[in-house]
């Protein structure tokens, strides 16, 4: 009986354990793996199928049990069921309960068998186990998981997301106030990413910037992925929130501090330049005149050139104050910021320069009230008005009395200063990137130096503000300074 | 036998460097006419204007262009005269002399056809004496 041999072998090393039902006489042997898989040696049961429903079958399985089993003994109807069955202990286990079809292909059996494969599930214990690290894992790592159901058109969040977004624990999310979860300028970037990865299937990882129920905005990391049915079609979206505002606020103050860093460089790049620059032409010129002298023979003439080297020498200076005044923006420790008001530090300017104001009859409207007062250094205050009104009044136009308008205001949390003017106004195709380069003038006056608006921008800049311009020619100049 | 230039032309602010040219070319009688220009606005204008009146007595053989000046510096002044120099009708030599001494401005200076060569002040008085001669036919 090879087939037999070769049956038993593998019914002994499975694990189930099993019945034999034998025909003649009509009985039941049941295997001992079954016997033990319930606690019990087989001296105690009694192996036969009235015993077996009356004792040990759980009633709610008894009637299906008998007529399959039954089926089964008389007329070879295979069956397949769950059953639960009493152990030793007294508690009830589950097994599946199959028969001779569920043998491999290749095992004849020549005996009717109905087999029981315990049925283990997980216990109890280990779920709340894992329950309990997935709740410190979201909670130490400030990560929500969230689901998006697109037939019930309904959004889930678990306890972490409600944490994270401020939301109370019977907090019931729902997809139409969606747009109320995020920041006024990520509103767009989350809409497209959702839109993108419900139609299409694209899944997103970004940083973004949402609002919690108390209106705080705060960024998170959101992760997203398309969940699919099997018919291939995008039923939801599920992802997690991840809360990393406090690296985000990092890794924001860092960029500012490069930008400034950056700025600064670039600024010392610049001066260096300069001074290279500036210096040297004077220089050159001395040495130029030194070579004239020596090659002159005519002792008068030689004097005539010692008040070119006067000139030279007062050229020479004049830069270097002008390089001074650029290196105390710089270094200067003077730099205290405090209270000012508009209207004073304008007073201090405009009685300075008083005559120059009643000689070219320029009239100054000032408009403050939106922003009356700032924190700043009042000389660079008085220094960017000063520069400003002169210029304007210094490049007047022809034809018309200057008026320089002058006001504050505030858009956000940005403070913002405006000086327009009236005047011949700047071919800004011509001098857009020169405007505020040191020694650029633009106009043919004598008494422009080309210092006063490379001043007034390193000022504003190394107090990290910024400082444009918009002009047309024969209409005006408008400065914008954003603190 | 070589011939005097006539007319040589400069383009520079710095009226002291102006100034101690035109010395050293009358010391030394350089050239028999200087003509200056203190930015390259004014001199565009008067070649502009050349080319609506083709007097060659004002058409310089040689022109010493200074970079950073007011209004309207030496590398515009280069785009814009890049244009019209071929109807002007007659050979002008012309050198960058800056005091630039930025690797930039050099190679950018050099890199135009225009540009004959850089010289970076201060020039010498040999320098300019051998540029004078140079460019005498």
């Amino acid at each position: 009986m090879l087939q037999n041999e070769l049956f038993n072998s593998v019914i002994r090393d499975s694990n189930a354990g099993y019945w034999e039902l034998h025909i003649n006489p009509e009985r039941e042997i049941w295997s001992d793996k079954f016997c033990n898989s319930l606690g019990y040696s087989k001296e105690e049961l009694q192996p036969t199928i009235d015993y077996f429903l009356e004792h040990l079958v759980h009633q709610d399985d008894v009637a299906l049990f008998r007529d399959n089993f039954i089926s089964y003994r008389q007329n070879a109807v295979n069956f397949k069921q769950h059953i639960k069955i009493l152990d030793k202990q007294g508690g009830y286990k589950l097994f599946r309960c199959a028969t001779n079809d569920e043998l491999p292909v290749n095992i004849k059996s020549e005996v009717s068998l109905v087999f029981f494969i315990e049925v283990k599930l997980e216990p109890e214990q280990d779920i709340a186990k894992d329950n309990f690290y997935y709740k410190e894992t979201a909670q130490m790592t400030s990560t929500g998981s969230w689901y998006v159901d697109f037939k019930e058109k309904k959004s889930y969040w678990d306890f972490e997301t409600k944490r994270i977004l401020e939301y109370p624990d019977d907090y019931i999310p729902s997809l139409k106030d969606s747009a109320n979860y995020y920041a006024e300028d990520s509103i767009q970037k989350a809409a497209d990413l959702f839109f993108n990865c419900a139609m299409t299937g694209v899944p997103f990882n970004t940083e973004i910037k949402m609002v919690t129920a108390n209106k705080r905005e705060f960024w998170v990391k959101a992760i997203g992925k398309p969940i699919y049915n099997d018919s291939k079609e995008i039923i939801g979206i599920r992802g997690v929130f991840q809360d990393i505002d406090e690296i985000k606020q990092k890794e924001v103050r860092l960029q500012k501090s490069i930008d400034i860093i950056a700025s600064q460089n670039s600024r010392l790049f610049n001066f260096a330049h300069i001074v290279s620059h500036n210096l040297r032409s004077h220089t050159s010129n001395l040495s130029l005149l030194v070579q004239l002298i020596e090659d002159i023979d005519n002792p008068e003439e030689k004097i005539g050139f010692i008040k070119e080297i006067k000139q030279i020498s007062y050229s020479l200076n004049t830069t270097i104050e002008h390089l001074n005044e650029i290196v105390a923006i710089h270094t200067n420790k003077d730099q205290v910021k405090k209270k000012i008001k508009f209207q004073e530090s304008l007073d201090l300017v405009t009685n300075g320069i008083g005559q120059m104001i009643s000689m070219s009859k320029t009239k100054i409207l000032v408009d403050f009230t939106d922003l009356k007062e700032i924190n700043y250094v009042a000389a660079y205050l008085e220094s960017i008005l000063l520069n400003l009104i002169t210029n304007a009044i210094k490049y007047k136009h022809l034809d018309r009395d200057p008026i320089v308008e002058i006001k504050t205001y505030e858009i956000g949390k940005n403070k913002y200063l405006k000086v327009s003017d009236n005047g011949r106004g700047i071919d800004m195709k011509l001098f857009k990137d020169k405007i505020f380069g040191m020694y650029k003038t633009f106009h043919y006056n004598k008494d422009a130096v080309g210092i006063g608006l490379f001043l007034t921008k390193n000022q504003i800049e190394s107090l990290g503000g910024s400082i444009s311009v918009e002009s047309e020619v024969d209409q005006g100049t408008t400065f914008i300074i954003e603190f | 036998m070589s011939q005097k230039i006539g007319l040589a032309c400069i383009i520079d602010d710095d009226n002291m460097y102006v100034n101690l040219v035109k010395k050293i070319v009358e010391a030394r009688s350089l050239c028999k006419n200087l003509m200056v220009f203190q930015n390259g606005k004014d001199a565009l204008n008067h070649f502009e204007a050349i080319l609506t009146n083709l007097d060659n007595k004002t058409i310089p053989e040689i022109i010493f262009l200074d970079l950073n000046m007011p209004v309207m510096d030496g590398w515009e002044f280069l785009d814009n005269f890049t244009k019209i120099k071929n109807k002007i009708g007659k050979v002008i030599t012309l050198y960058v002399v800056s005091s630039s001494i930025n690797p930039v401005d050099i190679e950018r200076a050099k890199s135009i056809n225009l540009v004959k060569d850089y010289l970076v002040k201060p020039v010498t008085i040999e320098d300019l004496e051998s540029i004078f001669l140079k460019n005498t036919l």
